[in-house]
């Protein structure tokens, strides 16, 4: 791995105006986010766990059991698609719920799942019964081991553990309707609710991680993604329990906590209600949720945005004369059904919307796992190219060729993680757990 | 007189309040009030209250849930009432489920509410439906539509498969096909053969009374 300090502080420089060197993909998103711009606009690499189990081809039952195989896929695959940095998480919102006792399903396609049908919190009594967390139950110590593996061979700013933050537990272990009608209506009750998933669930979790040696970990959130959970419940629940969280791990564990992570990141399905003062209201609870002011598109339907709305937003919210970084992500559904042509045509428009003034980064919300993998390639050659600073001022007459790749199979024969794919192919028994 | 009975109900649904909703109604039985207006006039004025707000921007999926959420209290107790008055509503049954391997279940209840509200006759398979299940269900109810949810990209992939199966088991031209669900677009549903996508509650609504002609 390379010195992760080294390269944050070229891509600072860099970013700054000290234009010297050649770039890691990891100097330059710190280019990006701490300076004004870096040589060409990066491209993040995405939650991508199911797409990268089917394309390296190995079977569920072992791939989210075993962190190496885990790891090492997605590194894999997200090298093999030339992600500028590393986004590894396996299925965050389960390991708490299923170390709790949750029935899940599991299967040999498919990420673990709760059952639905038997939460575990249904009221008031279901809460006073539960204990604490045991860091040795479930799929906790895979879940560490993960987040070890993960801040050890990963770069850039992105390698880290991962948890489920408190109000997405919250709905895996209970279900929204009830989680929502205390918010709403028993506002006693939710506290309760709060306190346990953060101090009884989710804590116990970071400090396994933290004895590990994790020092970052993101708490990924998409249950309170807009409008599963409006600014105004966002903002008087998930902001202060993020900070509760946050302010704990730091204080008795020395670990950074990002909880909230993709609270109200604007979800709206349909284009004719899409709102620019609620997308404005969405963006400022998210800016709340990270360690830099960003701001972000995540998992929503992007392709029909009006992205001047964002670059917007971005300007008017910058300090000192920079707008504030901004993730333009690739909608999920978007990257799987387009066309390779298509895609490249919204990038060639995101890019002359939001890039020419830099500070301006892409990923994708999320791939789907049967997404054709030349349009992933195709996005990233994409971006990589008409991002190139300067910008061409016809960005219309830039030709963007066909990705050159090879199959992931010809590629991977030798990569340092040929052997560990290799062998998670081979047929193997199923967890325990499959026949519990 | 009456009016005001029926509006109390509708507010009590459009506000989410579950306890007042079913007392509203409990009382208005009591009264005598006739239950078929109960219904049409109360519990579903107030749902499809509730999913206007939502189009306008002015409600949002806490406050549509809540709203299904006292519809749902309310309604055993005026089912009974409607059946033993010989007024229960039929338009069209729909089947519905969560494909195989897939446990969320928001999404696919809340369809369920908001369909059965406007008049269709819901068997709702649950969640994990094995597709063996979904065909011995049409097969049984003879549904005028399927209703397929699905929430993860893996799982999504089983829509496909069991739209072919239902083809060659000669099943698939009786039956209309919705499809719903986070990971699904109107491209899916194309690319399966699906006869609509429902990209959330509301819509589904929408489609499902345009796919019977309503």
């Amino acid at each position: 791995m390379a010195n992760q300090t080294l390269e944050t502080l070229h891509g600072v420089l860099y970013g700054n105006g000290l234009r010297i060197g050649t770039l890691s993909g990891s100097a330059r998103t710190f280019a990006m986010l701490l300076g004004r711009r870096s040589d060409v606009i990066p491209f993040m690499g995405p939650q991508i766990h199911d797409h990268a189990m089917t394309v390296a081809g190995v079977p569920a039952y072992k791939y989210y059991f075993d962190a190496e195989l885990l790891v090492d896929v997605q590194i894999a695959v997200e090298r093999w698609y030339g992600f500028d940095t590393y986004t590894i998480i396996p299925d965050a919102y389960n390991f708490e719920v299923e170390a709790l006792g949750a029935k899940m399903i599991y299967s040999d396609f498919a990420m673990p799942t709760v059952d639905r049908n038997q939460p575990l919190i249904q009221g008031p009594d279901d809460l006073a019964r539960l204990r604490p967390l045991d860091p040795s139950k479930g799929r906790i110590p895979m879940g560490v081991e993960a987040a070890r593996l993960i801040s050890e061979r990963a770069s850039g700013p992105f390698a880290m553990g991962f948890f489920c933050s408190p109000f997405s537990f919250l709905i895996q272990a209970s279900d929204y309707t009830t989680v929502i009608r205390a918010l709403k209506k028993d506002k006693a009750f939710a506290q309760d609710l709060f306190d346990f998933a953060e101090n009884q669930a989710i804590f116990p979790y970071l400090q396994a991680q933290a004895e590990a040696g994790v020092k970052q970990s993101a708490g990924a959130d998409a249950w309170a993604a807009f409008p599963h959970l409006t600014p105004d419940l966002a903002q008087e629940w998930v902001i202060p329990s993020a900070e509760r969280l946050a302010a704990r791990a730091k204080k008795e564990l020395g670990l950074t906590a990002m909880a909230g992570l993709a609270a109200c990141d604007y979800c709206e399905e349909n284009p004719e209600k899409f709102d620019k003062d609620l997308m404005y209201r969405c963006w400022d609870i998210g800016r709340q949720t990270f360690m830099i002011d960003v701001a972000v598109s995540a998992m929503g339907r992007t392709q029909d945005w009006t992205m001047q709305w964002l670059q917007d937003y971005a300007k008017e919210h910058g300090r000192f004369g920079r707008k504030l970084p901004v993730f333009a992500s690739l909608n999920a559904r978007f990257m799987r059904d387009s066309s390779p042509q298509t895609i490249v045509e919204k990038i060639r428009e995101w890019i002359d919307v939001l890039g020419r003034d830099g500070r301006v980064l892409f990923f994708i919300g999320n791939v789907p796992a049967d997404t054709p993998p030349i349009n992933v390639h195709t996005a990233v050659h994409a971006v990589h190219t008409l991002g190139r600073y300067p910008i061409a001022d016809d960005l219309s007459s830039v030709e963007i060729d066909p990705p050159d790749f090879k199959p992931f199979d010809d590629w991977l024969v030798h990569q340092p993680e040929a052997e560990t794919i290799y062998e998670g192919r081979e047929p193997g028994p199923r967890p325990k757990v499959f026949s519990a | 007189m009456h009016e005001e009975r029926f509006s109390a109900i509708s507010a009590a649904v459009t506000t989410g309040e579950e306890e007042d909703a079913l007392h509203l109604v409990t009382a208005a039985l009591e009264d005598g009030l006739p239950p078929l207006a109960i219904l049409e006039e109360g519990l579903v004025k107030g749902i499809l209250t509730a999913g206007e707000l939502w189009d306008k921007n002015e409600y949002f999926l806490p406050d549509v849930v809540l709203a299904a959420s006292a519809f749902k209290r309310a309604m055993p107790v005026l089912e009974a009432s409607l059946k033993e008055a010989g007024t229960e509503r039929h338009t069209e049954t729909c089947v519905i489920g969560v494909v195989q391997g897939d446990m969320h279940d928001l999404g696919k209840n809340l369809v369920c509410d908001m369909l059965s509200s406007v008049g269709f006759d819901i068997i709702d398979l649950g969640i994990n439906v094995p597709p063996e299940t979904f065909v011995e269900a049409i097969e049984e109810h003879q549904p005028a539509i399927l209703g397929l949810g699905c929430y993860m990209t893996t799982t999504m992939m089983r829509i496909g498969q069991l739209l072919q199966d239902l083809d060659r088991r000669g099943l698939r031209d009786q039956v209309k096909i919705m499809v719903g669900g986070v990971p699904t677009s109107q491209a899916f549903a194309d690319e399966v053969g699906a006869d609509a996508w429902g990209k959330d509650g509301m819509d589904a609504v929408r489609k499902a009374r345009a796919l019977i002609g309503g």
